[in-house]
């Protein structure tokens, strides 16, 4: 869909975290409670949305919000679909973007924490799962 | 049919308003008041913490209150009864639980009982200058609240 070949990597507890501009989150509310959130230091961001939509992105604007909140809603829905495989029943809520500067997200004290780094051409970026089973 | 929806989510408004100064005198022990007429749109967020939960269900959405740091630390001391000097996982909480608090609450406004509507988790985000914003198609509320330490918002974004 993107067309942009990119690889989990290995989990290990030395590589450097994601320091990312743009993050977009999207509530998952049902059997599964949580939140999924895709994170992308810029170069990505810009990379990834020029991709989508076919055409030079160079700020972070408009454009890279819709199409990494876009991600996230996709990614959302492959877990959804996955999850209703077993019987789970996940609804999302609407996908939200933050892009600035030396941002941070946490969630609640207590949820289980799922943070997948990815490699790709561009540098490297992180999906992100936070959740109890209600 | 626009005057029709403006009227809706002007009440709505008004209820959301209710809930937040009922939330902050009962459970965060500090008097707020309105700071003036919803907006449409907000600049970058500077130094600030941002508390969000997701709706899903009948009605999907966003609600977020963004708290400037000195507001998000006072809101903390006074809910937990503790001092907090800096944004650490106590102020994360807080206003994680903030959000979660006034996202039950507008679950209840949405539909009755709030049946058919769920919650996400709650989730913070901080940083130096952030902009918060949603996917285009949505109706979106911005309302400003006057506490002692300052200004902060609470943002509610719905599906159409």
């Amino acid at each position: 869909m993107i067309f942009i070949d990119i690889a989990a990597e290995p989990a290990a507890d030395s590589m450097p975290p994601i320091e990312p501009n743009v993050s977009s989150l999207i509530g998952l509310a049902g059997d599964l409670k949580g939140i999924l959130a895709v994170h992308c230091p810029a170069a990505v961001a810009l990379g990834v949305t020029t991709a989508m939509l076919g055409m030079e992105v160079t700020a972070l604007g408009e454009d890279v919000k819709d199409a990494i909140g876009e991600i996230a809603n996709m990614v959302a829905g492959g877990l959804k679909v996955s999850l209703a495989a077993v019987d789970k029943k996940v609804e999302l809520a609407l996908p939200t973007t933050v892009i600035g500067k030396a941002i941070r997200t946490s969630g609640l004290s207590g949820a289980t924490r799922a943070m997948v780094p990815f490699s790709s051409p561009l540098g490297r970026f992180g999906i992100e799962l936070r959740f109890v089973l209600s | 049919m626009k005057g029709e929806q403006l009227n809706s989510f002007t009440e709505i408004n008004e209820k959301i308003i209710e809930s937040t100064i009922e939330i902050f005198t009962g459970m965060v022990m500090m008097e707020i008041a309105v700071a003036g007429e919803p907006l449409q749109t907000m600049g970058p967020l500077k130094k600030s913490i941002t508390g969000m939960v997701g709706l899903a269900g009948t009605h999907k959405g966003v609600l977020a209150v963004h708290f400037p740091k000195p507001v998000a630390l006072a809101v903390t001391g006074s809910f937990l009864g503790m001092e907090v000097e800096e944004i650490n996982e106590d102020v994360q909480d807080a206003i994680g639980e903030i959000a979660n608090m006034l996202g039950g609450n507008l679950k209840t406004i949405l539909s009755d009982r709030g049946k058919d509507i769920h919650l996400s988790l709650p989730s913070t985000i901080y940083g130096d200058e952030y902009a918060f914003s949603s996917q285009a198609e949505v109706d979106q509320v911005i309302l400003p609240f006057q506490a002692p330490a300052g200004i902060f918002y609470v943002e509610v974004e719905l599906e159409r």
